[in-house]
């Protein structure tokens, strides 16, 4: 342990390091154990229905449209 | 020794509050100045009527109203002035550790009886519980004016002011919230306030880039090893403005009390400690 601490504290990098890896191993862990995700964007509007988590049908959507033009008849 | 502490504490508080007012006591002291000059040229350009017409309906508006009920209503005028003190708070904070090493003062200040963990948390309580204090105050200020300014000019046009008090203690009722919500928000922001102290005791020159840069780098290299997202998710949940405003009492202690607050300041005391530690080194 003191040889740990001895390693962490040697400079001012290895502190940063430390310290970068502790957060983030405690930032995934937590992540991980709720399941934390998260909100994407949800446009709700009669003209423009965009939803990012159902991002096949919106590009399903435009493919279709897009067949019915005049650019593509 | 140990009775000598509390007093030592408030003498690094003062000492926070001595080198920097120019952030917490100028600054929103010119923004009260520009608003109240702004809404005097405003005042102006409009036609009597039409002010008369104005102190009057608001005179009418709150009279006989609880001011409990009306204070979020001032939550309002008062953004421009959170957001000055977040502005104020990110300056003070990147410069908080790095400043004196720069100056080289910091010599001096470890050559006091006083820990670096008790200078680190000074600076701590000074964002959280300190700068709200002068905020509150000029608020006070600001409001006093606009209510004698408002009254005046009822008076002078013949108009009845009278609900222009229930107006004011409106007003004053919503310095308590906007103290709450400022004190909440702080600690709901623990883990950016532990980030930037940290990169203010890491940077040998420009902090801000650091706690940019390595932020930044830290999402992309997470990304890219793991797969997954969950600084990125952490801080969208986050960063909502709903969660910087507190209403009412009950939703402060529903805030206060929650699992994603104490998380923040779970996460806020690791990088905390990294900047304690990081402080012992002095170039």
């Amino acid at each position: 342990m003191d040889q740990l601490k001895k390693i962490i504290l040697k400079d001012r990098y290895s502190v940063l390091v430390a310290t970068i890896i502790i957060y983030m191993t405690v930032l995934m862990v937590e992540g991980l154990l709720t399941g934390r995700e998260a909100r994407v964007i949800d446009l709700e509007n009669p003209y423009f229905d965009f939803d990012v988590r159902d991002w096949e049908r919106f590009r399903q959507s435009r493919d279709d449209s897009g067949s019915t033009s005049p650019d593509s008849a | 020794m140990n009775s000598l502490l509390p007093a030592q504490f408030v003498a690094l508080l003062r000492r926070e509050v001595l080198e920097n007012r120019t952030l917490f006591i100028a600054a929103p002291a010119v923004l009260a100045l520009v608003l109240l000059v702004f809404a005097l040229w405003i005042i102006s350009m409009a036609p009597s009527a039409r002010i008369a017409e104005g102190v009057e309906y608001l005179s009418i508006m709150f009279d006989g109203l609880s001011p409990a009920e009306m204070a979020p209503m001032f939550l309002m005028p008062a953004i421009p002035f959170i957001m000055m003190l977040y502005a104020c708070v990110i300056i003070y904070l990147l410069n908080a550790l790095y400043q004196d090493r720069k100056d080289l003062s910091v010599f001096f200040w470890q050559s006091m009886p006083v820990s670096n963990l008790g200078t680190v948390l000074s600076k701590i309580v000074t964002v959280i519980a300190v700068v709200p204090v002068f905020y509150v105050a000029i608020l006070f200020v600001f409001y006093l004016l606009v209510v004698i300014a408002l009254s005046l000019l009822g008076l002078s046009y013949d108009v009845q002011v009278a609900g222009l008090g229930y107006m004011f203690l409106a007003a004053v009722v919503s310095l308590l919230l906007f103290y709450v919500s400022t004190f909440l928000a702080a600690l709901w922001l623990l883990p950016t306030i532990g980030w930037l102290l940290l990169f203010s005791a890491f940077a040998k020159r420009t902090p801000v880039m650091w706690a940019l840069g390595v932020f930044i780098l830290l999402g992309f290299l997470e990304d890219l090893i793991f797969g997954t997202q969950f600084l990125g998710n952490w801080i969208e949940s986050r960063i909502n403005f709903r969660q910087y405003i507190v209403l009412d009492l009950p939703m402060a202690m529903d805030r206060l009390f929650s699992y994603d607050m104490l998380f923040g300041i779970v996460v806020g005391a690791i990088l905390i400690t990294g900047a304690v530690y990081m402080r012992r080194f002095v170039d």
